[in-house]
């Protein structure tokens, strides 16, 4: 069971790896692409940290074996940005709203509501918790969390939203 | 206290300012022990027990040895050669003296214990390893209940005692049998708190490297107090503190997890050096689960001798605590607290308390965000026994029983005085803020419905900080004090460290803050830092709410310092004979004339290049430099208070609770950050609420933890949470720098005894009231079935 | 937590799969989207020597009807499942169901195929299947064989697929015009398995009389069990709220469920019970083409 020669294309640039076939896509991108940026909270899928866009869609990255994601575009929180290599208007909105403490799931949810602002650009709350319940937060009881996705969503809009209260 | 202006002249502190951490964490660049890369660094990797309580007969790993990429295999016989054994034998009344080898020689003690440390180039060779190794176990019988394992004929978790009763400690004022035997009403209720573990989405982690050259250990390790842990750790290892040096990098969460130096962190630590050469550790998820530190398995009950309307006239409380196979703290020192502080807002006079602490084999407790959170839902609880017994209104009970603003301070029964809080005011501007008459009338008109709703109310009294006079009172070994220096170099910059971890509750922008008041600059010019035994001054670390008044206050503290020697140089610089009518502004210097505040031409930058490069300019006698250390040992007990309200419906077909309002009325004193704050706030009664509904470590009757994954060991998401509505009514704290209490637990305190009173009030009309947790939809139901 | 070893491989046609399934035989095991698979291979319940991806194989992703047979491919995604117009329109229980697994990420990569391959009896899937009598096409060198889910799922983890097949596409019918369906579920959180959950189908006729009904529950036995003599017993009845306790009474009665830390079986009888009249009343609510 060799290692094999793999390249991943991840945040627009190919990375050349070698890698045994078992390894997880997590341990990969953090490993041998050393973008550390993407978390590992549980390594069986149900905490979130880890997630990463795959062809633009949110997907766990520790149910992911590498040599699958040949071929692939894979993008990490290393690539959200905004304009002028700014905060992107849901970083922003995090920083704004106090939306992260320890930040270490932070990563999993921005990347999972990067894609997903694009595809519902005007959630209703209860749809906002229903995606954001795939990650999960210790800290910050997640209502912080919320509110920036709400921002952001605003922002993302066109919408000046209202100050935070 | 000091304090150079009023309450309300603060510029820095209570500046509602986004955190300066978050630039790293929300772009990726956070350093979290994983994230730090150490060239060729060796993976090590634990074999556990499968067992509760074993002995271990042989261990066979000579297969493993072999396969290419293992370096070694190490047990507990080897790490007793180059390490020392933790005793935990504080000289306490009641507290029986233990010892933990680094791992385990001869037997297990809980599901998930230690056995073997496997050292190899990758973790998954390790795990490969592992799956190799034989070990021969003998089986002996689990103790898993701490009622039984009270028996004289139980199974001994410890055979160097002769029970497993580690700790027994009584306490009683001298008439309370006397009061208690007079009263015609006795009120007695139960309380039970289920096992919890802390889940920090980061789990544990080390990477120790030893340089062998200078014999110097660098260790970089999650951990809320970086300077008490290198003192264990350099202890453990026979060397001297100059020789270790502890980093605590960017953490993703502690929640009293991360206090402790643990048996697997000791053990790499130690292969390090024996094998001189980086060796690192990442928990897994199922490690963590089963194996970190578990927290809060407590029975209680309570009795109450009231009088007729309801008045409190004695209280005694039993506690029972399952400490689990390990102290890693004296055995005491969660269940005392408990019971020191219990009575929170209420007026007793006579008090009597016996506290067991018991051995299990389950894996060992620790303290866990709010260690004491119990005792405002035993308190409250009470309070609404009182109610129902007597047929009264609960509010109506606690108002007869609450310390009124005019009776602090107030000292406790059990000798802690109350000061500077306001639980009467918070609790009557809850009711007025959610309508609490119109609640009750909605309420039995609901119940006609078949709609079962119900208000919890939960008036807390959060200990904060916990001064070194508070330990010694209690009982508990440690010191209250933290330390901070400041530091401006020539160019004007200022840097600030103060001797406490962080854990994610954003110290390095609130610090900043503290220092910033007390200097007179901008926070955004002071740069903190924290969590490096080399560079921060040495501290107690993060634990309890101390990060406010000890660290933030200890910052403030420190801050005014530097101010005074920056104004001293400037009072030499402008020809003045005194400072008197100076002050630092913005980074400048102000003078006052007559009244009337202006700005003079010299800047924090000016007095910085003097005092370093051109140090004659200096006043007679003052040492060139301008650096400034400050440490500060609070006063024994800091209180803050808060009152929450919870409104449920319990779906009574389905069991299922849901959030109809959520409201808490809080002082916690000056405010460092409001944002912070009620970031603070949120997350605690979140995971008040979590505990109390969610959350359970469980065992089965042969000690097998069957909660090892995320699907099984449940924390609620996003869909699971009610919106919290906060309201602010702060009181300074006279005695603290700038009046800064702390807070940061007590939404613990107060999410469990509001929800577990909500959902004991919705379901009155079946004569049902919630005395175990969690409140599981099964539970709710088994309730529900059982009284129709 | 990570994977013990295996030799990966990626046929791009069900041919080479067969080859390699004909080649391993019990040592491979097929992964799809891996979101079972994977996390008991981090734990290492799970060891397969060979793990054989057929992600790579073209064809077997589509959703479409045909002839009254809404055809879904084994590598349909939840997501897309959830998302799908077709279905949206023509077979709404499953777009509803969809939406309950897991959570966006699990979804967007998890599949039909590979969830009703793993037989867990808690599965959306498998509580589908069942619901609405799916044919399941299980394909192999042997060539392709069709088996009604019933004989498919046998029991806990347990499927009628040998060593050397490949589940490759499920098949169900659309329900009728006008015909009223619920999904209910009760779970510890957003994202879990369910505890218990019905499924049902109800087509009334122009009397307001019942002329079809499916009810399936699933948490109550070591597979999802269609109630088939309230389902018998229900047609020609008038559906009013005694008839409904009447059915949520027997659905308490069914299978043989166990107890487990997040539920008792005196509880899940209570929300067999519970679940299937809401289920049954909301499936009313939507019969003659409402909401």
């Amino acid at each position: 069971m060799k290692k094999v020669a793999i390249t991943l294309n991840i945040n627009n640039r190919d990375v050349d790896m070698l890698v045994e076939p078992r390894k997880l896509l997590s341990d990969a991108i953090r490993e041998d692409a050393r973008l550390t940026g993407t978390h590992v909270g549980c390594e069986h899928g149900v905490c979130g940290a880890c997630t990463v866009l795959v062809d633009g869609k949110p997907q766990r990255s520790c149910l992911t074996f590498a040599v699958q994601t040949q071929g692939k575009a894979i993008t990490t929180i290393e690539a959200v940005k905004g304009n002028n290599d700014g905060y992107s208007a849901l970083q922003q909105a995090l920083h704004e709203e106090h939306g992260l403490q320890c930040g270490f799931c932070t990563p999993g949810i921005i990347v999972t509501f990067e894609a997903y602002l694009k595809e519902n650009t005007n959630p209703t709350e209860d749809e906002i918790r229903d995606v954001l319940s795939g990650n999960l937060c210790r800290c910050t009881g997640y209502q912080n969390i919320i509110r920036a996705i709400q921002k952001a969503a605003a922002v993302m809009r066109g919408e000046t939203p209202g100050a935070a209260k | 206290m000091e304090h150079t202006k009023g309450k309300n002249d603060f510029t820095a502190l209570g500046k509602r300012m986004p955190r300066t951490e978050d630039h790293r964490l929300l772009t990726g660049h956070g350093r979290y022990i994983d994230d730090i890369d150490v060239p060729g660094a060796l993976h090590a990797c634990f074999i556990r027990s499968p067992y509760a309580h074993a002995s271990i007969l042989s261990i066979n790993s000579t297969e493993a040895e072999d396969m290419p990429g293992v370096i070694g295999i190490f047990t507990g016989k080897d790490l007793a050669e180059w390490t020392t054994s933790l005793r935990m034998a504080p000289s306490i009344e009641g507290v029986k003296p233990v010892e933990m080898t680094t791992l385990p020689i001869d037997k297990v003690r809980f599901h998930g214990d230690l056995v073997a440390c496997i050292v190899a180039t990758d973790r998954y060779i390790a795990e490969d390893a592992l799956e190799l190794v034989e070990v021969d176990y003998e089986p002996l019988d689990p103790v898993t209940n701490m009622f039984k394992a009270q028996d004289a004929g139980s199974a001994l978790v410890d055979e160097t005692l002769d029970t497993n009763l580690v700790s027994h400690q009584t306490f009683a004022t001298p008439d309370v049998e006397k009061v208690m035997a007079g009263t015609d009403r006795m009120i007695e209720t139960n309380f039970s708190e289920h096992r919890q573990t802390h889940l920090p989405i980061e789990t544990r982690g080390i990477i120790a490297e030893w340089d062998a050259g200078r014999e110097h250990l660098r260790i970089h390790v999650g951990t809320q107090a970086a300077h008490p842990y290198r003192t264990a750790i350099a202890g453990r290892m026979k060397l001297s503190e100059s020789q270790v040096t502890v980093i605590s990098p960017d953490v993703g969460g502690g929640f009293g997890q991360k206090i402790a130096l643990y048996r697997e962190e000791l053990t790499v630590a130690a292969l390090a050096r024996h094998l001189k050469c980086a060796v690192r550790w990442r928990e897994d998820r199922f490690e963590n689960l089963l194996a970190a530190s578990h927290a809060r398995e407590d029975w209680v009950r309570t009795r109450a001798a009231v009088d007729e309307n309801g008045k409190l006239k004695a209280l005694s409380l039993e506690i029972v605590e399952d400490f689990g196979g390990y102290c890693f703290y004296p055995a005491n020192y969660l269940a005392r607290v408990i019971a020191m502080i219990l009575s929170g807002p209420y007026k007793l006079d006579h008090y009597a308390f016996d506290v067991k602490v018991v051995l299990t084999n389950k894996c060992g407790n620790g303290p866990m965000r709010a260690p004491m959170a119990i005792t405002s839902w035993i308190m409250e609880g009470t309070m609404d026994a009182i109610a129902r017994d007597l047929n009264l209104d609960p509010v109506d009970v606690r108002r007869i029983n609450m310390i009124r603003e005019d009776e602090f301070p107030y000292q406790m029964a059990s000798g802690e005085t109350l000061e500077d809080i306001n639980p009467f005011e918070t609790m009557e501007k809850g009711l007025s803020i959610i309508g609490y008459e119109e609640l009750r009338s909605a309420q039995a008109a609901d119940r006609e419905r078949g709609i079962y709703r119900g208000i919890g109310i939960c008036n807390v009294v959060e200990s904060t900080t916990y001064g070194s006079k508070f330990y010694k009172s209690a009982g508990i070994p440690g010191s209250g004090h933290e330390s901070a220096w400041v530091k401006i170099e020539p160019s004007g910059a200022v840097r600030g460290a103060v001797g406490i971890s962080a854990t994610g509750q954003g110290y390095e922008t609130a610090f900043a803050q503290a220092i910033a008041e007390g200097l007179g600059v901008d926070p955004l010019e002071v740069k903190i830092e924290i969590g490096n035994t080399d560079i921060a001054p040495y501290g107690m670390g993060s634990r309890g709410a101390r990060g406010g008044t000890a660290g933030g206050g200890t910052a403030y503290l420190a801050g005014l310092e530097a101010q005074k020697k920056v104004l001293a140089i400037a009072a030499k610089m402008l020809a003045l004979n005194t400072a008197d009518q100076l002050c630092m502004k913005e980074g400048k210097v102000w003078r006052c004339i007559k009244d009337d505040w202006t700005e003079t031409e010299l800047t924090l930058a000016d007095i910085a290049r003097t005092a370093y490069l051109d140090p004659t300019k200096l006043p007679d006698g003052m040492e060139p430099g301008l650096e400034v250390h400050k440490a500060y040992d609070p006063p024994p007990m800091t209180y803050s208070n808060s009152s929450h309200f919870c409104q449920v419906s319990v779906n009574i077909n389905t069991g299922e609770v849901t959030f109809d309002r959520y409201l808490i009325v809080e002082n916690c004193g000056t405010v460092i950050n409001p944002l912070i704050v009620e970031g603070q706030q949120h997350g605690a009664t979140i995971m008040g609420i979590s505990g109390t509904l969610f959350e359970h470590v469980v065992y089965d009757e042969n000690g097998q933890n069957l909660t090892g994954s995320l699907a099984d060991y449940l924390i609620p998401t996003a869909a699971d949470v009610p919106e919290l509505e906060i309201v602010h009514m702060h009181t300074p704290n006279k005695r603290t720098p700038a009046g800064i209490k702390g807070m940061a637990e007590g939404g613990v305190m107060g999410a469990i005894g509001a929800v577990s009173n909500a959902v004991s009030d919705a379901l009155a009309p079946f004569g049902i009231t919630i005395d175990k947790h969690p409140i599981t939809p099964d539970a709710l139901r088994a309730l529900l079935r059982n009284k129709s | 937590m990570k994977p013990a070893k295996f030799t990966y491989h990626t046929p791009d046609s069900l041919e080479a799969a067969f080859q390699l399934l004909g080649e391993y035989g019990d040592e491979a095991k097929i992964i799809a989207g891996g979101q079972s698979l994977i996390p008991v291979m981090n734990l290492r319940l799970a060891q397969p020597e060979h793990l054989i991806d057929i992600n790579a194989i073209n064809g077997l992703s589509q959703i479409r009807e045909e002839g009254d047979i809404i055809t879904i491919g084994a590598l349909s995604r939840h997501r897309e499942i959830e998302t799908s117009a077709l279905l949206k329109e023509r077979l709404p229980l499953l777009p509803e169901a969809a939406m309950r697994i897991g959570h966006l990420a699990i979804r967007n990569r998890g599949t039909i195929g590979g969830s009703l391959s793993n037989a867990d009896p808690a599965a959306e899937w498998s509580l589908m299947a069942f619901l609405m009598d799916a044919d399941i096409e299980i394909t192999s060198a042997r060539g392709t064989r069709m088996a009604d889910i019933t004989d498919f799922i046998q029991s806990v983890y347990t499927s009628d697929l040998s060593a050397d097949e490949i589940l490759t596409a499920v098949k169900f019918p659309p329900i009728a015009p006008g015909e009223g369906w619920a999904v209910c579920r009760i779970s510890r959180r957003a994202g879990d398995f369910a505890i218990v959950s019905v499924a049902t189908t109800i087509c009334l006729d122009t009397s307001g009389a019942i002329e079809n009904l499916r009810l399936c529950i699933g948490g109550m036995d070591v597979t999802p069990v269609r109630i088939s003599h309230v389902e018998h017993a229900a047609v020609g009845q008038m559906p009013n709220e005694a008839w409904i306790k009447s059915a949520a009474e027997v659905a308490s009665g069914i299978g043989s469920p166990e107890s487990d830390m997040h539920a008792s079986a005196e509880y899940r009888r209570e929300m067999a019970a519970h679940l299937t009249a809401e289920a049954l009343r909301e499936a009313l609510k939507r019969c003659g083409g409402g909401a």
